[in-house]
């Protein structure tokens, strides 16, 4: 399966924040925190569809998304603040007491490139 | 230099979202202070106002804008010092311009259209704090807003998360003078980001124990952060089962603020608003279950030596 590298910007969506306080154990949140957006021409070329399940990679830790295409810059990823993004982020703040939490150098490698409803 | 949003409302003719995107996450801030409201002075409502959207991609927000500028990743930084630079006449390579993914055109036309402003605010978002520069950012940011005031009247503020995190920040700001990153361990406060904050106490281990109120690191804190939270006792105070009390030793369950439960929310202007709750909960309060730990606390004996004289007052 090829590796390709993005930049990973962690985002906060209405939808999500309704979820925050209608429980983050409900299968609506953890879809929201686990979908990821990202320009169709990467998905493309990283040989996936909308539904395929990636492995998102960084020097902390990683975790498995599901993709979607959207009108995002090309190189980067989108997705919710939740669980997921917490095993890909580092603890180190540079003195200012907040973890960058945005733009990411991850490693993104396909997990399930067809999602299980579209196979034959 | 900031405002009310009741000032923002009523005067301000010129609004810039940097890094933000009020639509999805400020769902009521267009509507109830920025843009469709009709004001003191802006008669016309949205007629009478301009809003610019600077963003790494364009969002829902960007519907919303009179102005787009998608700025590149990472050169928020770059761009606010050319419109410093802009503002005070400086001249500017259009090669520097291009690098923040714009032209020197669309820069000089914000920063025309900054200057003829008769009240121009800038909020800003995480996309400009929590990007790289972080706080170098913001502080730019703050800087271009007090500049522009040797021309026109101009503020900034930063566009507040979730519930109450203004009301923590102006709590702690009025009892002990700094906003967070507090260590109170020799007695009196001092305040030292990346030192005693809170994610950088957790991840280097230095405490032992963590009291969380009204919060769930679990699910939002660095990976090493929640490692640290899972080995150490954690006592959790929260209406819900969360990632956070599952992994803690004790969850008290306690009502909620503003729904069955007093308080006291801070707009994020600052602006205190009494919490009147409409139902009754069985369970206690945040305050009543700190108000008993406290006593429990105070009647164990103290671990450091007692002054009898009590404190010199000079």
């Amino acid at each position: 399966m090829p590796v390709m590298h993005f930049l990973l910007m962690p985002i906060r969506t209405n939808k999500q924040g309704v979820q925050i306080n209608v429980g983050k154990d409900g299968d609506e949140y953890k879809t929201i925190v686990s979908t990821m957006t990202m320009h169709p021409e990467d998905m493309m070329e990283l040989g996936v569809v909308s539904g395929a399940t990636i492995r998102v990679r960084t020097e902390i830790g990683e975790a498995e998304f599901q993709c979607k295409e959207a009108n995002v810059p090309r190189g980067m990823l989108f997705v919710p603040y939740g669980p997921p993004t917490c095993q890909l982020m580092g603890g180190d703040t540079d003195g200012t007491g907040m973890p960058t939490s945005k733009g990411w150098d991850v490693e993104v490698e396909v997990v399930e490139p067809t999602p299980p409803q579209l196979l034959p | 230099m900031t405002c009310t949003l009741g000032e923002v409302k009523n005067r301000a003719d010129f609004i810039i979202y940097w890094g933000g995107n009020p639509a999805e996450c400020h769902p009521r801030h267009f509507t109830r202070y920025t843009l469709t409201q009709k004001g003191k002075f802006l008669p016309r409502g949205r007629k009478d106002r301009t809003m610019v959207l600077v963003d790494i991609r364009e969002t829902m927000s960007a519907k919303a804008a009179d102005i787009f500028l998608q700025v590149r990743p990472g050169k928020d930084f770059e761009m606010l010092t050319i419109l410093r630079a802009l503002v005070k006449g400086q001249t500017v390579s259009a090669e520097a311009a291009a690098e923040t993914g714009l032209t020197l055109e669309q820069l000089q036309d914000l920063v025309n259209r900054m200057k003829a402003a008769k009240f121009g605010v800038l909020f800003f978002g995480m996309g400009l704090s929590m990007t790289r520069g972080k706080h170098m950012n913001s502080a730019a940011a703050l800087i271009l807003a007090a500049e522009l005031n040797a021309y026109t009247k101009f503020v900034a503020m930063p566009m507040r998360g979730h519930g109450n995190v203004t009301g923590a920040d102006v709590v702690m700001r009025y009892t002990f003078s700094y906003p967070f990153g507090i260590s109170l361990t020799r007695g009196y406060p001092r305040f030292n980001p990346g030192e005693y904050s809170t994610i950088d106490l957790l991840v280097r281990g230095d405490n032992d124990a963590t009291l969380v109120l009204g919060a769930d690191p679990g699910a939002t804190m660095p990976k090493p952060a929640i490692e640290h939270l899972t080995r150490t006792p954690t006592i959790v105070l929260d209406p819900k089962v969360t990632h956070t009390s599952r992994l803690a030793r004790v969850h008290i369950t306690t009502s909620v603020a503003g729904i069955s439960a007093p308080g006291t929310a801070y707009r994020m202007d600052e602006v205190p608003m009494p919490l009147r709750p409409p139902l009754k909960s069985p369970y206690p309060s945040d305050e009543e279950v700190m108000k008993k730990i406290v006593a429990a606390v105070q009647k164990k004996p103290a671990w450091y030596p007692v002054t009898r004289t009590g404190a010199q007052v000079t």
